[in-house]
């Protein structure tokens, strides 16, 4: 039998601990601030964030995404970190999170400092932990970079506040979509539990608004807005549950992002999902798209999904979906239509649609102008008339807009391996051939 | 002479920058033979054409100046904004159009209309090279690299095909004010420095063997290491797409990213 004795370990293997136990937090957006440099100090924000590289998995490497430390009191059975797990531990200290945000900023290599955390002897340690960093990273070394740092559900609301006015956007996980799923795979948390830092950031972050106005210079309050962040596939919620939560998250607690995550099976767990097809990546893929109706493109999830529908068309997206089953208002004419009708036809996104409505001013549209300003002609097609005319002949047909859609002519995304039903073909009302 | 304007189009060949082709832009309206007979040229362009006469205009600060103003008063500084953007891309119709838009912008009651006026071609093209502009600049900020020299100087290269020297660094000069800080623009041999505490200023001609071959500082090798496993180690193994990572981060950018610099990664991987 091998035993394994704790070492002290250097900066380069801490550093790979504890961002290897980071990364499946999936926000690492740098968005939501723009902030200049007072002119002494380290650092700016820009309101569309910054990509600094990209990882082998395709996703963006914004900020140092690193937990404080990687020893936890909790024994959530998803988590890699749970305290069950014999892996090797590892806790930064603030001075050395100091050095490899500036080390790493100065070189251009990150936009900020992406700070999440084990629970270390209780929340209130752990949050003081998070403050102190901050506090010496922001003052010490007048850094005016991005900061996201995770709230400890259960630290004291004073820890919070004073951690909030130091950060740019502060997040809670909720880490599952209902409390029942949470009660199975993590029953130390609490729904309660999380909710309740989220709406003292909320209430804060509305009275700091008010500041704001009267006292220019009165310092900010999370400027950039809360993220959550919910595990896909982990647990048997349908999409309209998930979408639901979301949508909930947006309208009660002015979240900024909801993050969806497919679930990864780190652990061997019996009450945890066999994924034979790998993390079910498609699914989440669809919900970032739902998630994007809901918050540009004036949907609501009831349109989307229902009781009776409650999942998603993995064909489909969700937008041209909707539209397929919405065929009574289509064609829209893109010379005429309002904003928010233009941003229902699927293949015009919001800013086309934004295009759209102020080049109509000033003179007629044709096929050709819409494609050059950034109308995807092969799915807007069959939903728009422009001048009054369709582009070519179609029918405004589900089964037809269906077919030709999926006519192999579009990359289906990795996931989709089934092909649509297969249907006999008829030499007279076969629809692709009855133009 | 007078008798062939209406035979042959004169080309105005201007330098390739923003002053360059403003002058171009002051030249053509000042020839005073109509619109249609004159057209705007990068040099870039290497075939002649038949029927045209070609003249050089020098580049003008106070020439160029002028129609900057104008367009700015006129236009709009959106308008503003997107020409120069445009003029940053490799196109070589660019010039031209910038003529076109702001012959049209100014003939306009309102002339700051000009800038959503997509139905026009010319001003579309102007509006897409500024999206592209604008989106290389933007990848710029982030896939720049420093490196640290023994002086404490930060050194980046870069190898753009747009001239996106000017666009990036304001937004670098806001970023580092208190840091000494050169951005060299290889395909262009431009580079922009910046002085600690005192702004920045764009130098041309620049011979960029004479400082890439300094020594880096002895923390360099250190935080380069502690770079590229941090950019392992972040990478989800079950979600692994290099066609992915390859959509959004494109070889040529990988050149000058020590994360992607194999040969010290797997050397580094041995010493562990």
């Amino acid at each position: 039998m091998e035993y394994r004795i704790e070492q002290e370990m250097d900066l380069q293997k801490k550093l790979e601990v504890l961002a290897d136990a980071a990364k499946y937090d999936v926000a690492c957006t740098s968005s939501g601030v723009d902030r200049k440099n007072d002119g002494e100090g380290l650092g700016n924000c820009t309101a569309p964030g910054i990509c600094h590289s990209f990882s082998a998995d395709g996703r963006c490497i914004s900020l140092l995404k690193i937990l404080f430390t990687n020893e936890c009191i909790y024994d959530c059975r998803y988590c890699m970190n749970r305290r069950s797990n014999d892996i090797p531990r590892a806790s930064f200290t603030p001075q050395e999170i100091c050095d490899l945000t500036v080390g790493f900023y100065r070189r251009n290599y990150i936009e900020g400092l992406f700070l999440s955390s084990g629970i270390i002897r209780s929340p209130d340690f752990t949050m003081e932990l998070l403050y102190q960093t901050l506090r010496k990273l922001r003052h010490e070394y007048q850094f005016q970079g991005y900061i996201h740092v995770k709230a400890i559900p259960g630290a004291a609301p004073e820890l919070v506040e004073r951690t909030g006015y130091l950060a740019d956007r502060m997040s809670v996980n909720l880490e599952l979509p209902t409390a029942e799923g949470l009660q199975m795979l993590a029953p130390q948390k609490k729904r309660s539990g999380m909710l309740a830092p989220i709406q003292q950031v909320q209430q804060m972050r509305n009275q700091n608004k008010k500041e704001l106005t009267v006292y220019r210079h009165a310092p900010r309050f999370v400027p950039a807005g809360q993220s959550t962040q919910m595990i896909i596939g982990a647990t048997r919620e349908n999409d309209f549950q998930i979408m639901k939560v979301a949508e909930h998250m947006y309208k009660k607690y002015e979240l900024k992002r909801v993050f969806y995550s497919a679930f990864i099976r780190v652990n061997d767990d019996s009450l945890l999902p066999a994924l034979p097809g790998g993390p079910p990546l498609l699914r989440e893929h669809r919900l970032y798209q739902a998630d994007w109706l809901l918050r540009y493109y004036g949907f609501e999830t009831e349109e989307l999904l229902s009781e009776d529908r409650p999942d998603f068309n993995v064909f489909l997206d969700p937008k041209c979906d909707w539209a397929l089953r919405h065929l009574e208002q289509f064609p829209v004419e893109v010379m005429r239509a309002d904003y928010y009708t233009l941003l229902r036809v699927p293949g015009i996104g919001y800013r086309s649609a934004g295009r759209i409505v102020k080049a109509r001013r000033l003179g007629s549209l044709d096929y050709s102008s819409l494609k050059k300003m950034g109308v995807v002609l092969k799915r807007a097609v069959y939903f728009i008339t422009c001048g009054g005319k369709q582009m070519y002949p179609v029918k405004l047909q589900e089964d037809y807009i269906l077919r030709n859609i999926l006519d192999g002519k579009e990359k289906l995304p990795s996931g989709v391996k089934q092909e649509p039903a297969y249907e006999q073909l008829s030499l007279f009302d076969d629809p692709r051939f009855s133009v | 002479m007078s008798s062939c304007h209406y035979l042959m189009i004169r080309v105005f060949q201007c330098e390739d920058t923003l002053t360059g082709i403003m002058t171009g832009v002051y030249d053509a309206w000042d020839s005073r033979i109509g619109h249609k007979n004159v057209r705007l040229e990068t040099a870039c362009n290497k075939t002649m054409e038949l029927f045209c006469e070609y003249v050089w205009t020098e580049p003008d600060i106070e020439k160029a100046e002028k129609v900057i103003r104008t367009v700015k008063s006129r236009l709009g500084e959106e308008a503003f904004d997107m020409i120069a953007y445009a003029a940053a891309c490799v196109h070589d119709k660019k010039a031209d159009a910038i003529y076109r838009m702001i012959v049209l912008g100014l003939h306009l009651p309102d002339g700051t209309l000009i800038s959503s006026m997509l139905t026009q071609p010319d001003v579309r093209l102007v509006f897409e090279l500024r999206r592209r502009a604008w989106h290389m600049a933007h990848q710029y900020t982030g896939f720049v690299r420093f490196r640290e020299l023994e002086n404490g100087v930060l050194l980046s290269e870069i190898d753009a095909e747009a001239d996106v020297l000017s666009l990036i660094a304001p937004h670098f000069a806001d970023r580092l004010p208190m840091e000494n800080w050169i951005i060299y623009d290889r395909r262009r041999g431009k580079a922009a420095v910046h002085s600690r505490g005192r702004g920045y200023f764009l130098l041309e001609e620049v011979d960029g063997e004479s400082f890439l071959k300094l020594q880096s500082s002895g923390e360099e090798a250190g935080f380069e290491a502690l770079w590229r496993s941090f950019h392992k180690v972040i990478a989800v193994e079950a979600r692994v797409n290099r066609k992915l990572q390859m959509s959004v981060l494109p070889k040529k950018f990988r050149a000058f990213m020590n994360e992607f610099s194999e040969t010290k990664t797997s050397a580094q991987g041995k010493n562990l």
